[in-house]
C-alpha cells in the first residue's frame, strides 16, 4: 500500500504548456490543486520542443476551439508574460508571396483575419517598404502579409513561470510522478496511484500531451487517438541576430508551421521546419534530408545571406493532436475528468485554454469556483547575469559572489544562477540548460558540461555517475576512470 | 554593497593558457609596469593541464614534455614576476582597449594600453555539423572528454565511435582504450588523416583501431543514452552513400572535427576577422584595432603549444613598444594565400623585421615547394593540411619585398595518402 500523498480538488497530469496554464488559472481560486509530471522536471515533453512564436490567430473552418483559443491567447500573452518575468518579443510575422498567386492567397487570408478580428493586420505590397522593415528578405518577395501581434517566447519559460506563480499561489506540484492507475468513485472522485504515491482528486485535468490517450485508457476512455506530426528546426548562433526582424514565413508551407526564419528572445535565429508525418509517435530524430535537403535551402529561399555554417543546434519537436480541432471536453466515461490535447499552435494558445478549462469546463462540471482574495500573479525569474547592466551585476555579486563566476562562457552563465536553478527544482543538465541557458550556445556544453556535472553533484549530493543529461537512463559520465581496468582484471564487477 | 572597480593598466592578457602566460611573462620583461592575466577558468593552462601525453616543450623547452609539465614551467616564470593573475575572471566586453570583467568580487573594469588576445579556440560541436539522428546523452567533443577523463576523473562511456581524426581525436583513442575502454572505430570525412603522423601512428596504427577514411557519421541512434552510431561512406560531395551504412553498438560518440579560434571578444571591438577565423593580424602580431595584439590559437590552430607561447610573447614584446611609442611600422605589404594554400600569417607586414610565415595547405602533395612571393621558396618531400608549414624569412630577405606577396605551393598528387 502507497501512502496518500495528497488529497486535491483538482490534479492536472502532465506539466507542458497546456497542464502548467491550466493550474496557474487555477491557483487564484480557493480550492487545493496539484501537478503531476512523470518526468524529473517541467516542460519536458512536447513543448520543449516548441518553437515559442505566438501566432496572431489563422482561423480555419473546421477548427473552432482552436480559432478562438489561439487568438485570445495570442493577446493573453504579454501581459502574462510581464507578470511572469518571460521574455517576450512582439516582433510581428511577414507572410510572403513571391508570385501573383501567392499574393491573392494573402489578400484572401487578410479579408479572413479582419472578418475575425485579428487586430495589428496590413497586406505590405510596397517592395521598398517591405526591405525597409526586413532589409535582408529575398529580392523574389513582392508582398507580404504583416501580422503585428505575432510574438516570440520563451517556451519553457513560460513553463516555469506559470507552475512557479501556481506553486507560489498554493498549488503542489509532483515531478516523477507516473500515473499508474486511476480508480473513478462517482461521488467524490477519483484516487490515483503514481510512481510518487497516491493521489485522491475530485477533479482531474489530463494535459498528458503525447501521453494523454494513454492517461485517459486508465479510466477506459478510450474516445480519441493520440497522433501529431514532427518538426525538425535548426537553431542558429546568435552572431546573425538581427537577420531578420521578423517571423518571415513562406506562403508555400501548409499549415500553421511552415517554412520560416524567425528571431528567439535569446538572439538565436529559429530555422524550421520539416514537417512530417513518422510512423513513430513522438519520434524526435533529425534526418539528413530535413535538415540539409529541406529547411537551409528553403529558409535560404526567404533570407538569402543566411549562412549555414552557423548553424548550432538542430532538433525535433513533436506537436500532439487529437483531430482537426483541439479536443478540449469532459471524457464520455466520466464527466469529472477532462480531456485536453492541443495541436499546432496550441502553445500560442495555452493561456486561453488554462482560462476556458477552468472557468467554463469545470464549473460546467461541478466545480465550485470562489476567488482567493490574496492571489499574487508575480514572480520573478532567476536573476541572469547576462542581461543586467553592469551595475545590477556588481550589486548581485555583491549579495553573492556565485553570480560573478562564470560558468557557461557562450552564454555568460553564472553559477549563482545554476544553483538557483537547482533550488527551483532542476535536477538534470537540461533543466539547468532550459532554466539558466548554460550549453545552449555555440560551443553547445562542450565547456560548460563538466562544470555543470560537478555543481549539480554538489549540490544534488549524488555521484557525477549518477548525474542525468534528461532523466532515467540519460547518465553523462558512466564510470570513474580506472574503474574499466579493475573491471578487467577482475572479471566481473 | 560593492561597487564596480575601475583600474588602470599597461597590458592585459586575455587567456592564461600556454599563449597568454608566455605573453603576460614577457610584456613584463620587456618593461611594461603593470600587467595583468585574465583566465576564465578555475586553474592556468587552458587546454594543457588536460593534455597529459607527452610531445610538448621540443621547440621551447628543447626538452620533451607533458602538458602539465609544460605549463607549471611558465606557471613556475610567472609566479616570479609581479604580473596581477585573475582566475575564474571571465571577460564580458571589450570596447577599445578598455575590458569589463566579472570575478567573484565584483565587475572590474580594466584600461589597458595595449591588449593581447589569448582566448585561444573551441571545438566545433555536432550542431555545427550537423549530425542528425537521436540526441540522446553521451555525445562529446574530444576536448570535453579529455578534460572529464584527465582532470575530473570519470569515462565517458565504455564503447566509443571518434568522429575526426583531428590530434584530440587520435590522442582520444590511445587514451581510452589505455583505460579500458573499446574504441570501436575512428572515421574520418577527409580521404585523409587529419592530425599529425606522429599520433596517427602513435595513437592509432599501434593500437589496432579500425580507421574508415571517407565516411561520416550518418545517424545516432539512443533515445536517452547513445545506443548505436551509423556511418556511411561518402560521396564528392562530401555526402553520405545510402547502402553504405555501418552500425556500431557504442555507448559514446566523440568528435574531433576541428576547432574555431573564439574571437567573440575580438569582434565586439571592431577587430576584423580572416574567413579562418582568427584575427587579421600583421607581422607585429597587432589587428586592425590599434593597440589590440594576438598571439596564438586565437590567431589560427597550431600544430604546437610551443609556438603558441612563440607567437605570443612576440605579441607582448609588440605591444610594450606599442605602448612606448616605437612601435616599428614602416610599410604595409598584403600577404595572400595563393595555390593549395588555405591560409596564410601574418596578413600584412609592416617593418622591416625577420618573420616567421605560418601556413596550411589545402591538399596533400609530395615534392612540394612553397613560393613566398618571388624571392623565398622551400622544398618539401610531402605536405599535408595536417601539418602546418612555418617558413622563417631573415631581415634582410623581407626588405626585398614591395609589393603584395602571394604564397603558392606547387607539387605532385599524393596518390599514396
Amino acid at each position: 500500500m502507497q501512502k496518500v500523498a495528497g488529497k486535491f480538488d483538482v490534479i492536472v497530469i502532465g506539466a507542458g504548456v497546456a497542464g502548467a496554464a491550466v493550474i496557474r488559472e487555477l491557483s487564484k481560486y480557493n480550492l487545493s490543486a496539484a501537478i503531476l509530471e512523470k518526468e524529473p522536471d517541467v516542460c519536458f515533453g512536447a513543448t520543449k520542443g516548441t518553437h515559442g512564436i505566438v501566432h496572431c490567430g489563422f482561423p480555419v473552418d473546421d477548427a473552432p476551439i482552436k480559432n478562438r483559443t489561439e487568438m485570445k491567447g495570442c493577446l493573453m500573452m504579454e501581459q502574462a508574460c510581464a507578470d511572469l518575468d518571460v521574455p517576450y518579443q512582439k516582433a510581428g510575422k511577414l507572410l510572403v508571396a513571391f508570385n501573383e498567386e501567392e499574393l491573392r492567397a494573402l489578400q484572401k487570408a487578410l479579408v479572413s483575419l479582419k472578418r475575425n478580428g485579428v487586430p495589428g493586420v496590413e497586406l505590405v505590397t510596397d517592395k521598398d517598404r517591405l526591405r525597409v522593415m526586413e532589409p535582408n528578405i529575398s529580392d523574389q518577395v513582392i508582398a507580404a502579409l504583416h501580422t503585428a501581434n505575432t510574438a516570440v517566447v520563451s517556451p519553457w519559460g513560460l513553463v516555469f513561470g506559470l507552475i512557479e506563480n501556481a506553486v507560489a499561489n498554493g498549488a503542489k506540484l509532483y515531478i516523477d510522478a507516473k500515473v499508474q492507475s486511476i480508480t473513478a468513485n462517482n461521488e467524490s472522485g477519483f484516487l490515483l496511484q503514481t510512481s510518487a504515491g497516491s493521489f485522491a482528486a475530485g477533479y482531474i485535468v489530463n494535459a498528458a500531451g503525447l501521453f494523454a490517450g494513454k492517461v485517459a485508457g486508465l479510466i477506459k476512455d478510450n474516445s480519441f487517438v493520440v497522433s501529431g506530426t514532427r518538426q525538425q528546426r535548426i537553431v542558429m548562433d546568435k552572431k546573425i541576430e538581427g537577420i531578420v526582424r521578423h517571423v518571415v514565413r513562406d506562403l508555400r508551407a501548409t499549415g500553421a508551421h511552415g517554412d520560416f526564419v524567425s528571431p528567439t528572445v535569446y538572439g538565436d535565429i529559429l530555422l524550421g521546419a520539416k514537417v512530417e508525418n513518422v510512423p513513430e509517435v513522438g519520434d524526435l530524430r533529425t534526418t539528413r534530408e530535413g535538415l540539409d535537403g529541406w529547411i537551409l535551402p528553403r529558409c535560404r529561399r526567404l533570407i538569402p545571406s543566411l549562412p549555414p555554417q552557423m548553424s548550432i543546434k538542430p532538433f525535433s519537436g513533436y506537436i500532439p493532436k487529437a483531430g482537426a480541432d483541439y479536443l478540449i471536453k469532459p471524457s464520455p466515461v466520466n464527466s469529472r475528468f477532462i480531456n485536453i490535447v492541443l495541436g499546432g499552435s496550441g502553445f500560442s494558445a495555452s493561456l486561453a485554454v488554462g482560462e476556458y478549462v477552468v472557468n467554463e469546463i469545470l464549473p460546467s462540471v461541478g466545480l465550485q469556483l470562489q476567488k482567493k482574495p490574496g492571489f499574487n500573479p508575480i514572480r520573478k525569474d532567476i536573476p541572469h547575469i547576462h542581461d543586467l547592466t553592469d551595475e545590477e551585476r556588481a550589486e548581485l555579486i555583491g549579495k553573492d559572489p556565485l553570480y560573478g563566476h562564470i560558468v557557461c562562457r557562450c552564454e555568460t552563465v553564472s553559477e549563482g544562477e545554476i544553483v538557483e536553478a537547482i533550488r527551483r527544482g532542476a535536477r538534470t543538465r537540461d533543466g539547468v540548460k532550459f532554466r539558466t541557458r548554460s550549453g545552449m550556445g555555440r560551443c553547445q556544453g562542450g565547456f560548460c558540461g563538466p562544470r555543470v556535472l560537478r555543481i549539480l553533484s554538489r549540490e544534488l549530493g549524488i555521484p557525477v555517475e549518477q548525474v542525468t543529461r534528461k532523466g532515467e537512463g540519460s547518465t553523462e559520465v558512466l564510470y570513474r576512470t580506472k574503474e574499466l581496468l579493475k573491471e578487467a582484471k577482475g572479471g566481473s564487477k | 554593497m560593492s561597487g564596480i572597480i575601475e583600474r588602470s593598466v599597461d597590458v592585459a592578457v586575455i587567456g592564461g593558457g600556454p599563449g597568454g602566460l608566455g605573453a603576460a611573462i614577457k610584456a613584463r620583461e620587456a618593461g611594461a609596469k603593470n600587467v595583468v592575466l585574465l583566465e576564465r577558468s578555475e586553474e592556468l593552462g587552458g587546454m594543457l593541464p588536460q593534455c597529459i601525453h607527452n610531445g610538448f616543450g621540443l621547440h621551447y623547452f628543447k626538452e620533451e614534455l607533458s602538458g602539465p609539465a609544460y605549463i607549471h614551467r611558465l606557471v613556475k616564470e610567472l609566479a616570479k614576476t609581479d604580473v596581477d593573475v585573475m582566475t575564474q575572471t571571465m571577460a564580458i566586453k571589450l570596447e577599445g582597449t578598455r575590458i569589463t570583467a566579472l570575478t567573484e568580487k565584483t565587475l572590474t573594469r580594466i584600461n589597458a594600453k595595449a591588449v593581447i588576445l589569448g582566448m585561444g579556440c573551441r571545438e566545433r560541436s555536432r550542431g555545427n555539423i550537423r549530425i542528425p539522428g537521436h540526441r540522446p546523452a553521451g555525445v562529446f567533443t574530444a576536448g570535453t572528454a579529455q578534460r572529464l577523463i584527465n582532470v575530473e576523473g570519470y569515462i565517458p562511456g565504455k564503447k566509443v565511435v571518434i568522429l575526426g581524426s583531428g590530434d584530440i581525436g587520435m590522442i582520444m583513442a590511445r587514451r581510452l582504450t589505455l583505460e579500458g575502454a573499446e574504441v570501436v572505430c575512428l572515421v574520418e570525412l577527409l580521404p585523409f588523416i587529419g592530425g599529425l603522423i606522429r599520433n596517427e601512428v602513435q595513437c592509432l596504427r599501434d593500437f589496432n583501431i579500425p580507421v574508415y577514411t571517407s565516411h561520416t557519421v550518418s545517424d545516432v541512434i539512443g533515445k536517452n543514452r547513445v545506443e548505436k552510431v551509423v556511418i556511411s561512406q561518402i560521396d564528392k560531395e562530401l555526402k553520405p552513400i545510402p547502402g553504405t551504412e555501418k552500425e556500431f553498438e557504442a555507448d559514446t560518440l566523440l568528435l574531433s572535427v576541428g576547432l574555431i579560434p573564439e574571437n567573440e571578444l575580438s569582434t565586439m571591438t571592431g577587430v576584423k576577422l580572416e574567413p579562418t577565423g582568427g584575427p587579421q593580424v600583421d607581422d607585429l602580431w597587432q589587428t586592425s584595432v590599434s593597440g589590440i595584439f594576438a598571439g596564438g590559437n586565437v590567431v589560427h590552430v597550431h600544430d604546437l603549444a610551443d609556438y603558441v607561447t612563440e607567437s605570443s610573447e612576440m605579441a607582448a614584446v609588440n605591444a610594450v613598444k606599442y605602448i612606448n611609442g616605437y612601435l616599428p611600422v614602416e610599410r604595409k605589404v598584403n600577404v595572400k594565400g595563393g595555390k593549395n594554400i588555405r591560409y596564410v600569417v601574418p596578413n600584412t607586414i609592416v617593418s622591416n623585421q625577420p618573420v616567421s610565415f605560418f601556413m596550411r595547405v589545402t591538399w596533400p602533395l609530395k615534392n612540394a615547394t612553397v613560393r613566398i612571393g618571388g624571392l623565398v621558396s622551400k622544398k618539401y618531400a610531402f605536405v599535408r593540411p595536417s601539418e602546418q608549414i612555418r617558413i622563417d624569412v631573415p631581415a634582410e630577405m623581407m626588405k626585398g619585398f614591395r609589393e603584395d606577396i602571394i604564397v603558392n605551393c606547387d607539387g605532385e598528387e599524393d596518390v599514396a595518402r
